[in-house]
């Protein structure tokens, strides 16, 4: 059975642009330009993967990822966006998405990163890995979680070759270890991300813009 | 070198840049004759209801102001421009302030001019005025009482208020015998009174309008600078897109074209001076990507700023992407830069064809030489690590003083 993805994006040719790329692929079961009609649609079709826009009029992706996730946690988002502002891109994750991709990604690379989303794996862009690096860099543990709070030396690692612009499979290959543990590593930073409660992450955005 | 110091040094150079165009222009809005006060009071950051009412008092001594007015005006006669007002600390505008009284009772002592009173009663109640109308404060009758408004506001009320009355009084002895003060007083109170409570709902509403007014001409404004900045940036490119039938080149000048507009719209512009490593990493990515019709991905974490030794792992991370353009063969290049505690780390990979590192003949090794030559000599260290068909990864390393 193939895989049913949902898109939703303001942007008309862009939308169609994207749609001709993964309808060979996987059934394109619907697609909005508005964020309410984006979640009516999704909570009725209820699709494997849905592809979202961040930048949308009345409050954007965030919205409909949080609106759906209510009432149908079992619908996997993936941010497809301009942005790369780290605000808005920790702020899509944190609200539920599985993953972030720039829209300038190539068109094998995005069938890719769909098909790992519907498997339940994260898929982190060259640049997350970098903002989710810059966020997790040189703080102290709080301490009411410090597992939550900070990266292990493999994640580490692990998201610095994905930055560099290797690929799962090469990052498996130059760690020698599977592709099966660079996931793990990949999602188990995806669940720090959305789960750390430290005020830092929140923060860290506009902090860095200072300097 | 601390961020401290980055910091000051962007705001010498901030500094240098203003007094540079410390030059006086005309306003070209917001003016009442020729934009001559305005622009005076935005080159010297000064209220311009008071340059206004510097003018008014110095006509009253045979002309003199008018002079003065039409002397700046033929000197500014084809440089009318808004530019935003100076910023000036209250010392210094207390100190134009006195620089102005003293020249004045300077022409006093000397007898040059018609009539004390005339003077001091047109000044006190010009600047009075000014101190009440001054656009920046609410109105003057809701600013004595509001505690919201903050206390030099409230003084420069009072100041105002008191102005007048002086001015008004100085008019009235000058007429008439002191005694005649009170009734003069109560009769002007009374009119003043009588008026307030005839006009007052329409002065207000009249207020209120021009305030909208006002907000709609700077949003037009605005909306008119971004127009401008769209039309020299965004549309151009476009229209260099819709030219070009190379989708190589059309997809580097969109990227440019973006990460341009990302800068302008969010505020990153690179200030000249005082660089950061990241910035200046960016900076030469999309200067290289534009030169050899490659795509570079740039990711950063955490900054550090530019001296002497991180220049040379500037340069020589340029040399790897150059190199990495002209010979690699690949479809995009990545770079990526992490500051951490000690130590800075850059890395050129490309996924193109690669090369073998121990082959002496290859013009690819000449290159890589200089690449380590260049971070050796600034204390830092660079490998190559390459394989052919497996393409080539630079890695570039330089230690840094912890903190």
């Amino acid at each position: 059975m193939r895989v049913k993805v949902y898109l939703v994006d303001d942007h008309r040719l862009f939308l169609a642009g994207v749609k001709a790329e993964l309808s060979e692929e996987f059934a394109i079961v619907g697609s909005a330009y508005d964020v309410d009609t984006a979640i009516e649609e999704i909570r009725g079709l209820e699709p494997d993967v849905v592809l979202i826009d961040v930048h949308m009029p009345d409050g954007g992706g965030i919205v409909v990822v949080e609106s759906v996730g209510e009432t149908n946690p079992e619908v996997k988002f993936l941010a497809l966006s301009v942005s790369d502002q780290a605000e808005d891109v920790i702020g899509m994750i944190r609200a539920g998405a599985r993953g972030y991709v720039t829209k300038t990604i190539e068109p094998g690379d995005l069938v890719d990163a769909v098909r790992r989303i519907d498997a339940g794996d994260a898929v982190f862009s060259p640049r997350l890995a970098g903002f989710v690096l810059d966020a997790f860099a040189g703080v102290m543990p709080t301490e009411d979680d410090p597992e939550l709070d900070q990266l292990t030396t493999r994640e580490k690692d692990v998201l610095r070759l994905i930055a560099r612009g290797f690929a799962y499979k090469q990052v498996a290959r130059k760690l020698n270890i599977s592709i099966k543990t660079v996931e793990t590593h990949v999602s188990s930073v995806l669940r720090k991300l959305q789960l750390s409660n430290r005020h830092e992450l929140a923060r860290w955005a506009s902090k860095r813009r200072i300097v | 070198m601390s961020l401290i110091e980055v910091e000051t040094r962007r705001r010498d150079h901030f500094i240098v840049t203003q007094i540079g165009q410390l030059r006086f222009r005309r306003r070209g809005s917001d003016r009442i004759v020729a934009g001559v006060a305005g622009g005076l009071a935005d080159t010297l950051g000064v209220s311009d209801a008071f340059v206004r009412a510097a003018f008014v008092t110095l006509s009253m001594v045979w002309g003199l102001g008018v002079l003065v007015y039409l002397a700046l005006w033929l000197m500014a006669l084809d440089r009318v421009e808004d530019t935003d007002p100076e910023s000036v600390a209250t010392h210094q505008a207390v100190g134009l302030g006195l620089a102005f009284g003293g020249s004045m009772l300077f022409l006093g002592a000397l007898g040059w001019w018609p009539s004390n009173a005339l003077v001091l009663t047109v000044g006190a109640l010009s600047f009075g005025t000014a101190a009440l109308t001054d656009r920046n404060m609410p109105g003057p009758l809701v600013a004595l009482v509001d505690p919201s408004v903050d206390r030099p506001g409230r003084l420069r009320m009072l100041f105002g208020v008191l102005l007048l009355i002086g001015g008004l009084a100085v008019f009235s002895s000058s007429v008439g015998p002191i005694s005649g003060i009170g009734p003069v007083v109560l009769a002007v109170a009374l009119t003043g009174f009588g008026i307030l409570v005839a006009f007052g709902p329409w002065v207000t509403r009249l207020a209120r309008d021009l305030g909208t007014e006002r907000r709609e001409r700077i949003r037009q404004e605005e909306r008119a600078e971004m127009a401008a900045h769209l039309h020299d940036s965004v549309l151009q490119t476009l229209a260099l897109i819709q030219r070009s039938d190379d989708p190589a080149r059309m997809s580097i000048l969109a990227r440019h074209q973006e990460s341009e507009l990302r800068d302008w719209l969010y505020g990153n512009a690179p200030l000249e001076g005082a660089d950061l490593l990241s910035t200046a990493l960016k900076a030469s990515a999309r200067r290289i990507e534009a030169d050899h019709q490659v795509p570079i991905d740039v990711v950063v974490v955490g900054d550090h700023p530019l001296n002497e030794d991180t220049r040379a792992l500037l340069g020589a991370a340029n040399e790897a992407m150059v190199n990495a353009a002209k010979h690699s063969g690949a479809e995009r290049i990545s770079l990526y830069f992490e500051a951490e505690d000690n130590e800075l780390i850059v890395y050129v990979t490309d996924q193109g064809k690669g090369f073998e590192p121990t082959d002496v003949a290859n013009d690819r090794r000449g290159i890589a030489q200089s690449i380590k030559a260049r971070v050796q000599r600034a204390g830092g260290e660079a490998e190559i690590e390459s394989e052919p068909g497996e393409g080539t990864e630079v890695v570039l390393r330089m230690p840094v003083a912890a903190g």
